[in-house]
């Protein structure tokens, strides 16, 4: 019983810091129909700063998620206005292509300087735990979710209640008609794709903690993040929430009853099984696409 | 028709068959003039692999337009399929090339089922999620695959003396091989349908292209050449690993080529596999080894997407286009040769042996509905279409008529209610089952596949779902006599090899509509036929209608030119607000108040009731609105 538990409260810690990297990703997708393939190696270049800063430094990974937040914004704007939005209007093929570029060129660049093996940022809590009720809480699991869990009510308050989330969420829905209402939707995908970017601030560096990387890292954490995304249903960051939280569960609960190597394909048979049945994942929907054009 | 010919494609004419030619002849010799040349061969076979790759990818990527990343997990099952093989029965690997390729076709089929069913973007992602999880797979089957140890398969049963050479012919005749069967799928249905899907998927299922099965068969013999080519390589390299056969860079190299060659051409991605396999072999010897291979990749996908998005292939050809479309004197196109060159035509329905019958329901609407959130677009709409009547289906913006028109074509599936297609309950069936069914239909704009000729547009639709079509010649024999016959009927005979795109609106109107009538349709439904066309091309389309007709096809015309649908059609049926609203001849609906209502409010009450003229004054203030 206390084994259940203990696993069951590990995944979905596990699945908190997951939905913060994936939201992110579906609200990029969510208002410019890109999937920004690029977002696990961004991840991966934050977790590479933190932990170089933290081993020179000595300052807390999870904290400098701080300074990491508003840099990574600032890198996913440029990234947008210098890149991505050249090839705004053409098919979202090219889209993938493109952010797949630029996530090779990323894991190329940290090839170059950082070098090609693992790494981990260790501060001195990272092999303690909370005991609760007999089960233990690994305290980088836990700082890492309440960053997360932070992160994630702070997006959905600029979501929900400021102009520029409801103008995000307006150009989600429906780009021409957000721009006839006076939304400059060339300005909105930046703001989302800075936003988006800004994530990977906070995810990246719990990530740096959490687990061991190297460059090629990227490719493992784009397709389970993709994997949590088109799970929740594409654009839905409730789906994303959801989708997160049974990667994390699934992962637990297999690494606690079979064996770790074999979670990650757990994860995707759910996936395989959720598409057989709906094919637009478990929160997708499906509009009408007539009169789009 | 001989190899040649068959790997000649519109974009590279003749003088690109003879370089081609000659450059293979060259590959071909090379051996034996510089037998030597070892490194120089292995950089070569490894190009011929990438470029086969490419071309490979080129069908479901290029050609449907639906893009893999994850496309080398075929390289690796082919390569570990010949390699465990060999190793366990200690036999060559050749020998288990077919089974490589079979390997491959299987996996990419029971995947490709599961997610090209729907639209849109979770392919791509299974794609890299299934390289992946191939690798982990194959990992933690240590007792079957030897795991991260990895299998070390027998050596060449050659002469050392020979070195690589076997491998040099065997994987350029692989490619070649490879690039006559990318050639003869983009001369076949299968291909046209494939172009269709890549331009527009919707319209590809409204005129009878099974969509899933398509791509889902895209996707598996597009594997089918690496799956082949994987048992060859794992020969070639005499060890295999998890990591290294399901290598994500194999992908990012076969994706690159494609790309930079030319999408969606012949021989593009070969151009590109050579391309991209001689520059990173450069770069790996120049310019500080495999550390930065990656990261010149990286940059030249990014740098290729941005600024050389259509490729090497179709920038030269449109180039060479460009030089040579000056030197002609351009030929005008008129509407007077529309007008006047028409010929006459039969159309055969399929139920042509009972046209003779009493008239009785074609189309049966009962009670469907269809909500959008919580508007209720289609509301209960109940609508019986008899065999050869022309029955008119009007109705103020927004009442719902082109949904009413989706619901029966499958684009969208109802809400409620049922839908009846002689004497088949059809709201259940896919949207090319329905065409099967002999149900057409044009749409409100128009919708040709724009990038292919007029001829390739009219020749595109399937009249049944059989297997054995989709083997078949796309623009040949039979069909293109009858495509052309059709383009005559419409009057546009002499723009068969021009591309859809160029001509005028109303001219791609009647090629929407040849284009259905390749269905041998029982019953078309007209989306707003005569919308913003001239006079001249509405006469002419109202001919058409009217000859069609009497062949025994039954029209369903949604149109706002109010006098044309009185004068042409019987009965009318008016909608507002989703719901049928009156139904009738046209001299009863145009006096009825509750249509004047739908039209021009409650509000609006003529001076003097003036039955007749009120509709048609109705109708042009709401074309206005």
């Amino acid at each position: 019983m206390t084994q259940l538990v203990q696993a069951l409260v590990l995944g979905l810690l596990i699945g908190g810091v997951y939905a913060l990297m994936a939201s992110g990703l579906t609200l990029i997708f969510g208002v410019m129909n890109i999937i920004n393939v690029a977002h696990g190696a961004l991840l991966i270049l934050v977790a590479f700063i933190t932990w170089k800063t933290w081993s020179v430094t000595g300052i807390d990974p999870i904290l400098l998620s701080i300074v990491m937040t508003p840099v990574m914004f600032g890198l996913g704007w440029a990234l947008y206005k210098g890149v991505l939005s050249r090839i705004s209007g053409t098919s979202p093929g090219m889209s993938v292509l493109l952010t797949f570029g630029i996530a090779i060129t990323i894991e190329g660049v940290l090839n170059v300087t950082a070098g090609n093996r693992f790494r981990s940022a260790t501060p001195s809590y990272f092999s303690q735990s909370y005991r609760v009720f007999g089960i233990s809480l690994p305290k980088a699991q836990v700082y890492g979710c309440l960053a997360a869990v932070l992160v994630l009510g702070l997006l959905y308050l600029v979501l929900s209640r400021t102009w520029t989330g409801r103008a995000i969420r307006a150009t989600a829905q429906n780009a021409s008609g957000a721009a006839l209402v006076g939304i400059q939707s060339a300005g909105v995908a930046a703001l989302a794709f800075a936003i988006g970017t800004a994530t990977t601030g906070v995810g990246g560096s719990v990530l740096s903690v959490l687990y061991p990387f190297f460059p090629a890292s990227h490719y493992d954490w784009i397709s389970r993040l993709l994997g949590i995304i088109v799970l929740g249903g594409m654009g839905s960051l409730a789906g994303a929430l959801v989708g997160a939280l049974i990667l994390g569960l699934a992962e637990t609960l297999t690494a606690t009853y079979g064996s770790l190597q074999w979670s990650t394909l757990i994860f995707y048979a759910v996936i395989m099984i959720v598409l057989l049945f709906r094919p637009q994942g478990l929160f997708g929907s499906r509009l009408r696409q007539d009169v789009m054009a | 028709m001989t190899l040649v010919d068959s790997l000649r494609t519109r974009t590279e004419g003749r003088r690109g068959t003879l370089v081609i030619i000659a450059l293979f002849a060259a590959l071909f010799l090379y051996p034996v003039v510089l037998p030597f040349a070892i490194y120089e061969q292995g950089v070569l076979l490894l190009a011929f692999l990438t470029a086969l790759m490419a071309v490979s990818w080129n069908i479901v990527s290029g050609y449907a337009g639906y893009v893999s990343l994850g496309h080398s997990v075929f390289l690796g099952l082919g390569a570990y399929t010949g390699g465990l093989l060999a190793e366990k029965y200690q036999v060559n690997p050749l020998w288990f090339m077919p089974l490589g390729g079979l390997v491959a076709f299987v996996v990419a089929t029971l995947v490709g089922m599961v997610v090209l069913r729907a639209r849109g973007h979770a392919f791509v992602i299974i794609t890299i999620a299934l390289l992946l999880s191939m690798q982990v797979l194959v990992t933690n089957f240590p007792s079957i695959t030897n795991g991260s140890n990895g299998v070390n398969v027998p050596l060449p049963f050659w002469s050392s003396d020979y070195q690589n050479m076997p491998f040099y012919y065997l994987f350029l005749v692989l490619l070649l091989a490879t690039v006559a069967f990318a050639a003869w799928i983009r001369r076949t249905k299968f291909g046209t349908g494939l172009l269709a899907i890549r331009e527009d998927e919707d319209k590809a299922a409204a005129i009878g292209v099974n969509t899933t099965r398509y791509k889902v068969l895209a996707y598996a013999v597009s594997a089918v050449p690496i799956g082949v080519a994987g048992v060859v390589y794992a020969y070639f390299l005499s060890f295999l690993n998890p990591v290294g056969a399901f290598a994500l860079l194999t992908s990012v190299t076969i994706v690159l080529s494609a790309l930079a060659g030319g999408r969606g051409t012949l021989w593009g991605p070969v151009l590109g596999g050579f391309v991209v396999s001689i520059v990173s072999e450069v770069a790996n010897v120049y310019g500080g080894g495999s550390q930065s291979r990656l990261l010149v990749l990286g940059l030249a996908l990014v740098l290729v997407v941005l600024f050389l998005p259509q490729g090497i292939l179709p920038a030269v050809a449109a180039r060479i286009a460009r030089r040579q479309a000056a030197k002609k004197t351009v030929e005008y196109t008129d509407q007077t040769g529309v007008a006047t060159k028409r010929t006459p035509i039969v159309v055969t329905p399929r139920s042509a042996p009972q046209a003779e019958r009493t008239p009785a329901p074609l189309l049966e609407i009962r009670g469907a509905a269809k909500s959008f959130g919580g508007l209720r677009a289609v509301d209960g709409v109940d609508l019986t279409v008899e065999a050869g009547s022309i029955t008119a289906l009007i109705g103020p913006n927004g009442s719902g008529k082109t949904t009413l028109f989706n619901l029966v074509t499958g684009a969208m599936p109802v809400g409620a209610g049922e839908i009846w297609f002689d004497g088949t309950r059809i709201d259940r069936l896919p949207a090319w089952d329905r065409a099967h069914l002999g149900l057409g239909r044009t749409f409100q704009t128009t919708r040709l596949f724009k990038s292919m000729t007029v001829l390739e547009n009219v020749v595109a639709p399937l009249p049944t779902a059989s297997w054995g079509l989709m083997a078949k010649d796309a623009v040949s024999g039979h069909e293109a006599e009858r495509a052309r016959e059709l383009l005559d009927f419409v009057g546009l005979g002499r723009f068969g090899d021009q591309q859809a795109g160029a001509l005028s609106y109303g001219q791609q109107k009647l090629v929407e509509l040849a284009q259905v009538l390749m269905l041998e349709p029982k019953m078309i439904l007209l989306d707003e036929p005569a919308g913003g066309i001239n006079p001249t091309l509405i006469n002419r389309m109202v001919e058409i209608i009217r000859d069609l007709n009497r062949q025994g096809i039954a029209f369903l015309v949604v149109e706002h030119n109010i006098p044309l649908v009185l004068d042409l059609c019987d009965p009318v049926a008016v909608l507002s607000r989703g719901k049928i609203i009156a139904q009738g001849p046209p001299s009863i609906v145009r006096a009825d108040p509750a249509v004047l209502e739908a039209y021009l409010g409650p509000e609006w009450l003529p001076a003097e009731p003036v039955p007749g003229a009120v509709l048609d004054q109705a109708a042009l203030s709401a074309k206005g609105s």
